[in-house]
């Protein structure tokens, strides 16, 4: 087992010493830098310069990214160059805002995904499974940005159920936080169902056509049974797989979302920072995102693992 | 989506910083406290709510109360010299900080935190007198030596520096006065310190600053104190119960919430979620216009000074808009009507050049109305010479400004342009035209309470070659325009200046670095609950400017029951 | 009793049955009867006739591709044309399904746009099912140091910041149908890659295989054979979602800026510019065609492969 974890460790260095590196060259490479932003009409190019030497941007960049480097590896991520936030704040105020909008979202694209496609898969081509696959497709076609401002319209405007946008830290006031958390989850979690219910119902089809089924259902077994205790779990490895995609791409990549309900998370501040080109800002997050992004693969990996013990963990 | 325009949204390169860059370079005539501009009087509006104006209270202000606005998008830091303020930067200095000077509604300067400011015979030497007994929110007091303080950050700093370079010291003669030395002649100094370099911070901001903290917490004299601030979320403050203006603010709290995106905004207020709303987009004045539960106010009238222009840059230097019978065929292949009537909702009017028409230095100039016959002949001569004129128009990613360039693409087409698209980020285009890598631009600018704030960009002296930092972005280096701009600085008679800054405007005309789309507008709406909110006074009791191309003052307001 | 995980084991056949399990032993034509019929409750493998949606699926496909090809042929209205005096108008005799807010006819919009989307849809999946799903099919079997070091190269592609590697790709290489097409291409090939993985892992431990192994099978022939035909669903369920993804990120994409360029139409772009600007209110038409004309395509492919699952059963190796 620590064999295991150390394997997975070093792989997880490596990839996200790959991908700060690729990050720190692209970002910049870009055309345009920060000191346009913050120098406005004083731009010139006296001052552009003794900007660049403020904030350690005219070193060469290889320089530049050890430098960078060094400083992670004590802890400090740096700080933004326009608000001199720090990259730990954003982290600390933003990743609760994904965290949550990952947990709430997945746990309702779970609770619907899952079971419907148990039923459907038994009862293929009859009428629930028929809606089924047309409102999936309906909810493909329809990303989030669609999705948001009708919700808000009906349910926010309309009704008065939620509010339109807004955040409140759980910590600060649970209620309010989770009542401004609905809308844009369900937003989210929309495409999810789709994605989770048609893999699963896919790969419980194959499976139900199964010997070790029929066997089963020769033993007498009822389908419950068969459905929950001996199809489900051979066929969650599709729906595992995509789950773990999903929510990882849900950590930075829900920004739309964010940005929709004005809520401060790590996707919309990521996109802000490369748009501003905050170098520091984006090198962070960056590579904070990957590590959990990749951490969470692993974790998959190591589901799989328990699902099917037959499964060799490497 | 209306995203976007919000993403990184500034109107590119502030207001307030080019406020503050130009005006204390300035030399220009009249007496200190003269009107820059003339104008009609308070902000306009379209609808009137409960019978009243919009945003002028009537009957008992009440006292109490906590008030939620949402704003366009947030700022970056509370602390002067770090930052160059756009308009939701100016919002939130008014609640915490006041400004040496401010605009009343008739445009003349007016002091506000100080008591007096006068020159002397040169107008090169101002005298600032404070008011007695002023404190900050830290406790301490105003004092000449904290202002001295605040001016010597400022002229150090990178970012404000260039605002007062012309400043060369600032004397505190004694504990309540204070003493600017310019460098040259300026009647109009005093405009300059109605923009972000005329905000007083306390000396314990400085101090931390020195001792390494970027991030000081705000302190000023202003209505409110700093509360709370998360940025992209909220900032709030609370009512300061020791602020000099007796008997204000009337509100215990207020809080802005940056709301990016424009229609998720306005659905916050419907919703209840804010009581009050700043907007850029004139759908919001049709959107809620005319409904007795809102309040609308807006930019259409009232503004004074120029108001921010959106208009189409073009780069006078580069093949093919280098040549000026293409700039005139642009020019004339713009209907303004259309593009307000589909893309600005119909509320905007064509425009000539920089002065809308109830300012003093409006006139009539040669700017080309929609003729697309004559372009297509200019286009044809071009042609004959160059072969087909092709030039790519850019814009920054925003879907409404992704609108305008899709029709100006098919108007510039059918005069017989070849027009691609490019849609680049905010950084790479404000690179773009710092270093003049483009031929034809979407931009907003020249919002000013005086011409001569707008010297920086129209000036010869700044317009650098491609390749080269140049704040003259279209390059147009116009020896008549510079001639003028010195001398609508330095005219010691309203005359001679109007005549100055309509010559400019008229050269303009003639030059084309600019094709006008039309006012870029400012809009606020508030529930009928929300009192007073366009209706500040000044301490002298004179009317104050209500809404300065977006800023509001939050000083009078009050919530009724 | 026989535990779970004697009850995984598969290919039994009814003679060990009736060895291990007296009195249980079904006949040959009761577990063929049993097979056909899993959970007793709907017969899935009749061989009907393919139906009338089939062909309804089938049409619309067809009528899309067509369209999309000749669109220049056709007798449409200029896709990009601009009428200012005909704004948000819905459907009428004059433009079948309306027109946007800059007065442009909606259905010459759609069928241009298909161009786009198709192109970068089809293609799209087609790299990243070639690249990944081949690589996940082998990875999953394979394990070993071959899957460590693919996985790693997924999760560099997966984790990476994809606005960043946006941005500098199209400021770089500059955005062309050509280029968003492969670049979204190269985006699917890590999602493939971990769902087939996923997929062709818990395939490769199944008896069939182990005996597949024991039997002598070379790993081409196990993959070939065992492996790929029961990962096939799969693939087809995931590609279907992967191609709408595609279309709709594209049109995200176009939100920011990073795709082909204005006024170029394609689905993803419409689907956006029908909510942009308060846009949903004054004029859901914009947004409805594409997603509406996208839904259809989806349910049609999605249906023609059920069909054709149906018919060729696809069943894992027996022993």
């Amino acid at each position: 087992m620590s064999k295991y974890l150390l394997r997975r460790s070093l792989q997880l260095v490596v990839v996200a010493f790959v991908i700060s590196l690729l990050t720190f060259l692209l970002v910049h490479l870009l055309p345009g830098d920060v000191t346009t932003q913050i120098l406005g009409p004083n731009d010139t190019k006296a001052n552009r310069a003794i900007l660049l030497k403020q904030l350690g941007l005219n070193f060469p960049l290889w320089r530049q990214y050890l430098t960078w480097l060094g400083a992670v590896f004590q802890g400090n991520l740096g700080n933004s160059y326009l608000n001199h936030e720090s990259v730990t704040h954003i982290l600390a105020t933003g990743a609760p805002v994904d965290i949550e909008l990952i947990i709430i979202s997945q746990v309702i694209a779970f609770s619907v995904a899952i079971p419907l496609a148990l039923v459907t898969s038994r009862k293929p081509n009859r009428a629930l499974d028929n809606v089924s696959t047309t409102g999936t497709f309906g909810l493909l076609a329809l990303p989030p940005f669609v999705i948001a401002p009708i919700l808000v319209a009906v349910f926010a405007v309309g009704l008065g159920w939620f509010p339109a946008t807004g955040y409140t830290p759980f910590t600060q006031s649970p209620a309010t936080n989770i009542h401004q958390m609905i809308l844009p989850s369900v937003a989210i979690t929309f495409g999810s169902i789709a994605v989770y219910y048609r893999l699963l119902r896919s790969d419980l089809i194959s499976t139900l056509q199964q010997d070790f089924i029929t066997m089963a259902r020769s033993k007498g077994l009822t389908s419950r049974r068969i459905m929950w205790r001996h199809a489900f779990r051979p066929s969650s490895f599709s729906l595992l797989a995509a789950a773990g995609i999903n929510i990882g791409a849900l950590i930075a990549g829900a920004f739309v979302v964010e940005l929709l309900f004005a809520m401060p998370g790590i996707g919309l501040a990521l996109v802000q920072a490369v748009e501003q080109r905050d170098y520091l800002v984006v090198q962070g997050l960056a590579l904070v995102v990957a590590i959990a992004y990749v951490t969470i693969q692993f974790v998959i990996d190591f589901i799989f693992t328990i699902v099917d013990p037959r499964v060799v963990r490497e | 989506m209306s995203e976007s325009n919000e993403i990184s949204r500034r109107i590119f390169l502030s207001r307030g910083a080019a406020a503050g860059g130009a005006v204390v370079l300035a030399g220009a005539a009249g007496s200190a406290l003269a009107a820059c501009s003339s104008s009609s009087t308070t902000g306009s509006s379209t609808t009137a709510a409960t019978g009243s104006k919009p945003g002028v209270g009537t009957g008992t202000p009440v006292r109490g109360g906590s008030l939620t606005v949402g704003t366009t998008g947030d700022i970056d830091g509370f602390y002067p010299p770090a930052n160059h303020w756009d308009s939701n930067g100016i919002i939130y200095a008014n609640a915490l900080y006041d400004p040496l000077c401010a605009i009343a509604a008739d445009g003349s300067i007016q002091p506000y935190l100080c008591q007096s400011v006068t020159p002397n015979a040169t107008f090169d030497s101002w005298t600032l007198t404070l008011r007695p007994g002023i404190t900050f929110s830290d406790g301490s007091d105003l004092t000449s030596a904290v202002v001295v303080a605040n001016f010597q950050a400022l002229k150090a700093s990178l970012l404000t520096g260039q605002a007062l370079v012309q400043v060369t010291s600032a004397t505190a003669t004694d504990p309540m006065t204070v003493v600017f030395s310019l460098e040259a002649p300026n009647p109009r100094f005093p405009a300059g310190l109605t923009t972000q370099v005329g905000y007083v911070f306390g000396q314990a901001m400085i101090d931390a600053v020195k001792a390494g903290n970027s991030n000081p917490t705000p302190i000023g004299t202003g209505p409110f104190i700093f509360q709370s601030r998360e940025p992209n979320n909220h900032f709030t403050v609370t009512r300061n119960p020791n602020y000099w203006r007796k008997g204000l603010p009337y509100l215990d709290q207020i809080t802005y919430r940056p709301i990016p995106d424009t229609i998720q905004r306005e659905a916050t207020l419907k919703t209840g979620g804010v009581d009050m709303l700043q907007s850029s987009d004139p759908g919001t004045i049709k959107r809620f216009g005319g409904r007795s539960n809102y309040q609308v106010v807006d930019t259409r009238t009232g503004v004074l000074g120029e108001p921010t222009m959106a208009y189409i840059q073009l780069n006078t230097v580069v093949a093919p808009t280098n040549d000026l019978r293409v700039r005139q065929a642009l020019a004339k292949g713009i209907d303004q009507a259309v593009i307000q009537r589909v893309f600005g909702g119909g509320y905007a009017t064509p425009v000539n050049g920089v002065f809308l028409s109830d300012s003093q230095y409006y006139s009539p100039t040669s700017f080309p109305a929609f003729d697309p016959a004559g372009a297509k002949k200019l286009v044809a001569e071009y042609k004959a010479e160059h072969g087909t004129p092709s030039l790519q128009l850019l814009t920054i990613t925003d879907p409404r400004l992704g609108q305008v360039v899709q029709i100006i693409q098919q108007m510039w087409s059918q005069v017989g342009f070849d027009v691609t698209i490019g849609q680049v980020e905010q950084a790479t285009l404000a690179t773009d035209f710092v270093s003049g890598k483009f031929q034809a631009a979407t931009s907003a600018q020249f919002g000013a309470i005086d011409p001569d704030l707008n010297y920086v960009w129209w000036s010869t002296t700044t317009a650098k070659p491609v390749g080269s930092i140049a704040l003259n972005f279209a390059r147009n280096s116009d020896p008549v325009i510079e001639q003028n701009m010195l001398t609508g600085r330095h005219a010691s008679d309203t005359a001679t200046r109007v005549k100055a800054y309509q010559t400019v405007n008229q050269q303009l005309a003639k030059d084309l670095p600019y094709l006008w789309l039309g006012q870029y507008l400012f809009v606020e709406v508030a529930t009928s609950r929300v009192q007073n909110f366009a209706n500040p006074t000044l301490p002298s009791g004179a009317p104050q400017y209500p809404f300065d191309e977006g800023i509001f003052v939050p000083t009078q307001i009050w919530l009724s029951k | 009793m026989p535990d779970d995980r004697e009850l995984l084991d598969t290919g039994s056949s009814s003679q060990l049955l009736g060895d291990r399990f007296p009195g249980l032993a079904a006949t040959d034509e009761q577990i063929v009867a049993m097979q056909s019929d899993p959970t007793g409750d709907e017969d899935i493998l009749v061989r009907k006739p393919m139906g009338f949606l089939f062909w309804c699926a089938l049409g619309w496909i067809t009528l899309v591709l067509l369209a999309s090809v000749l669109a220049n042929v056709l007798p449409l209205q200029s896709p990009n044309f601009q009428n200012y005096s005909a704004l948000n108008q819905g459907p009428s005799a004059a433009h079948w399904l309306g027109t946007d807010d800059l007065g442009r006819d909606l259905l010459s919009r759609l069928i241009f746009g298909s161009r786009v989307s198709l192109v970068v849809g089809f293609f799209g999946v087609a790299i990243g099912l070639a690249i990944g799903g081949t690589a996940g099919l082998v990875s999953g079997y394979k394990g070993g140091k071959l899957d460590i070091a693919l996985n790693a190269g997924s999760f560099v592609i997966l984790a990476f910041p994809a606005i960043v590697a946006l941005i500098a790709i199209v400021t770089f290489w500059g955005a062309s149908l050509l280029h968003i097409t492969i670049i979204l291409g190269v985006g699917t090939i890590p999602l493939m890659f971990r769902v087939i993985r996923a997929s062709s892992l818990s395939f490769a431990q199944r008896d069939f295989v182990i005996a597949a192994k024991t039997m002598g099978a070379t790993d081409t022939r196990i993959v070939l054979r065992e492996i790929l035909p029961n990962v096939i669903p799969v693939t087809v369920t995931f590609s279907l979602i992967t191609l709408a993804g595609i279309i709709v990120i594209e049109g995200t994409l176009a939100f920011l800026g990073l795709s082909v360029n204005l006024p170029i139409p394609s689905w993803g772009n419409l689907i956006n510019e029908g909510t942009a600007n308060n846009a949903l209110s004054t004029n859901p038409y914009i947004m409805m065609w594409p997603a509406l004309a996208m839904f259809l395509l989806l349910w049609s492919i999605n249906l023609i492969g059920d069909r054709l699952r149906q018919r060729f059963d696809i069943r894992e190796g027996l022993l």
